[in-house]
């Protein structure tokens, strides 16, 4: 065997312990950043589709803010910034600027699969009588929801990696604990292609997933 | 639309309850110690603990080792630690931003090697030195242009951010010259590869360490200065700052300090003669 799989296997048999937790870590942040993301997103989405211009104004401006800072900056401004008003943890800085930033790439997501449903549709179900709302949640909103599958299960995968990035907080996720592999054994090499294999086993599982639920929705033929 | 939002809200609170569960801290001791007397008037972040941060990246001071953070740091706060009565709760957090972090309640002392400097006196409060280091140039072994700090101008020198080192860099060298690490053992690292780094600054104890690992890199002449290490608590914790005092007094007398000096390095990092070279300020 060649000796980088080697020593990439030793670093890998010395460090899974810690590894293992710094997973379970790394997928609490990703869940929470997902949920929460998910929740903002709708609301913000439906502040952008709503009728009313003061909404849809405040829904542009936190879409324009999170979207044109980077998610580390964010981090540290919830992490540094929010403490005048409440000391939280650096892992529910770290998860909830997760949710944060994905909020608004969320957002867009359901307000493109909304939009993209011919309108054709609303016109034809108010002429059968249906009111906006009923409009809505019957014909819009369920096809819309099997259209924005995709996109979300890609945002998903996005989050789970831009995990990473609380590291700079301090939480010991998976990044981190590679980071102080590193700077232990004099192996950075080996330190970071066993995060990588981590990352890379856990979006596979995820896609994985992602693929069973896609085809029980048949978003395919959505 | 309501079922929905309903599902999602349960998944959320089953998120957060996860969470709670075990994701708050970054790292915490497992070593316990009988609480009693003292530390209860203390003002501390948890009750009968005492929470200390360092980066976690500075082995031989602080490191990890197959999960567990370890190294003459740690077991310097655990000593202080059960001499005032706590459970030590050792913490890490990047040193870049360490002393923001103790400026806003994260944490209730830095035990990280941090050097008492004038800059950060500002900022914090220190206690008494618990040890001495020399800052020193290290380069890449063979290296023959590099002989002294006078030859590092204009040389690319690696660096911790907001580390007494960083700095010394930018007296040596331009700024755009400087580049930043989070660790100094990794910093070490990247010396060894030709056309990275000239130089890396660093404490002399952190290097002879990577040498000790192998690393091909020679030290440069003898230490530019002297630092003093020391714990770093918030300026209004008088109580805490006089208590830490005593209890790595206590230590240094009773030869807990001593034991645990001679554990890392063979020898006691307070034994230093002072006279003659430059403390750091």
């Amino acid at each position: 065997m060649p000796e980088i799989l080697v020593t990439v296997y030793d670093v890998f048999m010395r460090t899974y312990p810690g590894f293992l937790e710094a997973t379970v870590v790394t997928l609490q942040l990703t869940a929470i950043g997902v949920i929460l993301g998910t929740v903002i997103g709708l609301i913000i989405a439906l502040m952008k589709i709503s009728g009313s211009k003061i909404l849809q104004a405040i829904a542009n401006v936190y879409i324009t803010i999170i979207r044109g800072t980077p998610l580390i900056v964010q981090i540290m401004f919830l992490y540094f910034g929010i403490v005048e008003i409440y000391t939280m943890s650096n892992f529910w800085a770290g998860a909830i600027a997760l949710g944060v930033h994905n909020g608004a790439y969320i957002a867009e997501i359901f307000r493109g699969s909304i939009q993209g449903i011919d309108p054709g549709q609303r016109e034809a179900s108010m002429s059968l009588g249906m009111n906006r709302k009923q409009t809505m949640s019957r014909i819009v909103f369920p096809q819309a929801l099997r259209r924005s599958i995709p996109p979300l299960g890609n945002q998903f995968i996005i989050t789970l990696k831009d995990s990473s990035l609380v590291y700079i907080i301090g939480v010991a996720e998976i990044f981190s604990l590679g980071n102080r592999e590193a700077a232990q054994s004099y192996q950075p090499f080996e330190s970071f292609m066993v995060v990588a294999l981590y990352y890379l086993v856990l979006v596979m599982i995820f896609t994985f997933l992602l693929r069973l639920y896609e085809n029980k929705l048949d978003v395919d033929k959505a | 639309m309501k079922k929905k939002l309903s599902f999602l809200s349960v998944i959320f609170s089953a998120g957060m309850l996860l969470a709670a569960c075990g994701g708050d801290d970054s790292t915490s001791s497992e070593e316990g110690s009988s609480t009693d007397g003292e530390g209860s008037e203390l003002k501390l972040l948890e009750d009968g603990k005492f929470t200390t941060a360092s980066s976690g990246l500075y082995k031989p001071f602080n490191y990890e080792e197959g999960g567990n953070l370890t190294g003459f740091d740690i077991d310097i706060g655990n000593a202080i630690s059960k001499e005032m009565g706590l459970e030590p709760n050792p913490v890490t957090t990047p040193f870049e931003t360490i002393i923001q972090g103790l400026t806003t309640n994260r944490f209730d002392a830095v035990i990280g090697s941090m050097a008492i400097t004038e800059e950060r006196a500002k900022q914090v409060a220190f206690s008494d030195p618990y040890y001495y280091s020399g800052g020193v140039i290290f380069v890449r072994e063979g290296n023959t242009e590099i002989t002294s700090e006078a030859d590092l101008e204009g040389a690319t020198i690696g660096v911790v951010g907001q580390s007494t080192y960083d700095t010394a860099a930018q007296q040596y060298t331009d700024d755009e010259n400087i580049q930043y690490y989070s660790s100094d053992v990794v910093a070490l690292q990247d010396l060894t590869i030709e056309g990275r780094l000239d130089a890396v600054i660093t404490a002399d104890v952190v290097g002879f360490e990577a040498q000790n690992a192998g690393l091909e890199i020679e030290m440069i002449g003898e230490p530019l200065w002297i630092e003093q290490a020391a714990v770093a608590v918030r300026p209004e914790d008088k109580e805490l700052l006089k208590a830490v005092n005593e209890a790595l007094a206590a230590i240094i007398e009773d030869g807990t300090y001593d034991e645990i000096s001679q554990k890392w390095f063979g020898r006691n990092l307070l034994d230093v003669d002072l006279e003659g070279i430059e403390i750091l300020k």
